[in-house]
């Protein structure tokens, strides 16, 4: 169904901000606290992997391939 | 006229995303209008493309506040 | 004679005095918003007095849109429990869909959502609700376990994925659900005054440019159409992600 997608869609950005907001939030603070400067690339690189990740485990691995 | 670049930054950033969003679903509404019994393995390769592509936007939009 | 240049509009623009006195309660948002809830509730008090099975044409009209969100959005997104939803659902479409298009109502003009309040307590309402039916159906323990601890993962992962998962549904999801409406309405206010501040100041200029000005107007005209239908369809995708937050809240898994 169409209604469906559309809610996909926007599960997906959620999906993706919310990743990269939470590692990467959390490798900025880390930078600002202990005078670091690459803690915010690794977060916002783990973040980003762990939002593609559940965005596969939840719409494309569960989704049967066959008809 | 006042304003930060990295808001620029992000607009031009989501050129690429929103075009590439664009030839997606085009191409998986004709695929789905050609074959519709092929939907169900049309969608998850959408999703894909389209997770992948918005990921770029949103990591323009999170680069326009970290950077200074 | 100095010119003092072209100011561009910005979200200054949004905040009035108020039109009573110095509450904040008596501005022009506040105001059109009583009058939307005035507005709506008469119009169906009034095509719903005299239903007959005949409908007269006003009856039609207000029959029409029920109908939409019952059948449109509520029952194919809901399933079987959507009777319950149907007023929440409905009130929802049809008090942004009034608030968004005094954007384009000539005298009012201004949407009532773009202001952050507004959407944002209208999200708070459907935040509540979908949390709570869910809580009720599967008590906080088993909720909280299938949203965050998905089956199918090797264990150690689930430091790296619960957090997001968590912060996913209570924060960003809802969160979206208000920007987006915010957003669609901020933007879209902003480019029509864009136009018609632009228009008028084109019109004090030198002569060559005045003729521009004629197009900036046009171009307002035409765009307000278009605010038209973004105005609805952002009531329309609210209304919607609203009955798919809940339909998930009710789902037995995601």
């Amino acid at each position: 169904m169409t209604t469906t997608d559309d809610g996909a869609f926007w599960t997906i950005i959620a999906y993706l901000i919310s990743g990269l907001g939470f590692w990467g939030g959390l490798g900025y603070l880390g930078d600002r606290y202990l005078k670091t400067n690459f803690l915010t690339v690794l977060g916002m690189g783990i973040g980003m992997v762990t939002g593609l990740y559940l965005i596969w485990i939840r719409f494309i691995k569960e989704t049967p391939p066959t008809k | 006229m006042k304003g930060t670049l990295s808001i620029v930054g992000f607009g031009l950033s989501t050129i690429g995303p929103g075009t590439a969003t664009g030839l997606i679903f085009a191409a998986y509404i004709n695929g789905v209008a050609r074959q519709p019994e092929a939907r169900s393995i049309l969608q998850p390769i959408a999703f894909l493309g389209f997770a992948l592509a918005e990921a770029l936007a949103i990591f323009g939009l999170v680069l326009a506040f970290v950077l200074k | 004679m100095a010119q003092p240049g072209f100011v561009p509009p910005s979200s200054a623009d949004f905040f009035f005095n108020p039109a009573v006195g110095s509450s904040i309660l008596a501005t022009k948002p506040v105001m059109l918003l009583l009058f939307s809830v005035i507005l709506i509730s008469a119009f169906f008090i009034v095509s719903a007095r005299k239903a007959a099975v005949v409908p007269s044409r006003l009856q039609f009209a207000g029959e029409m849109v029920y109908g939409f969100v019952r059948d449109g959005i509520s029952r194919d997104v809901i399933g079987e429990e959507f009777q319950r939803f149907v007023p929440l659902l409905f009130a929802i479409f049809t008090f942004i869909l009034t608030n968004n298009l005094f954007g384009v109502i000539p005298l009012m003009q201004f949407p009532t959502m773009s202001h952050i309040g507004f959407p944002v307590s209208v999200t708070i309402f459907v935040y509540v609700v979908y949390h709570f039916v869910a809580i009720k159906k599967k008590g906080l323990g088993r909720y909280l376990k299938e949203m965050c601890f998905m089956p199918g993962v090797p264990k150690p992962v689930y430091v790296i994925l619960a957090p997001v998962e968590f912060l996913t549904y209570f924060a960003v999801r809802p969160l979206t659900l208000a920007m987006r409406l915010f957003g669609n309405m901020f933007a879209g206010h902003l480019l029509l005054l864009l136009f018609t501040l632009g228009g008028q100041y084109m019109l004090k200029s030198a002569l060559f440019v005045k003729f521009f000005s004629i197009l900036s107007f046009g171009l307002a005209i035409g765009l307000s159409f278009f605010e038209m239908g973004i105005q609805c369809l952002q009531a329309y995708i609210f209304t919607l992600l609203a009955a798919l937050y809940i339909a998930g809240a009710l789902a037995d898994e995601h």
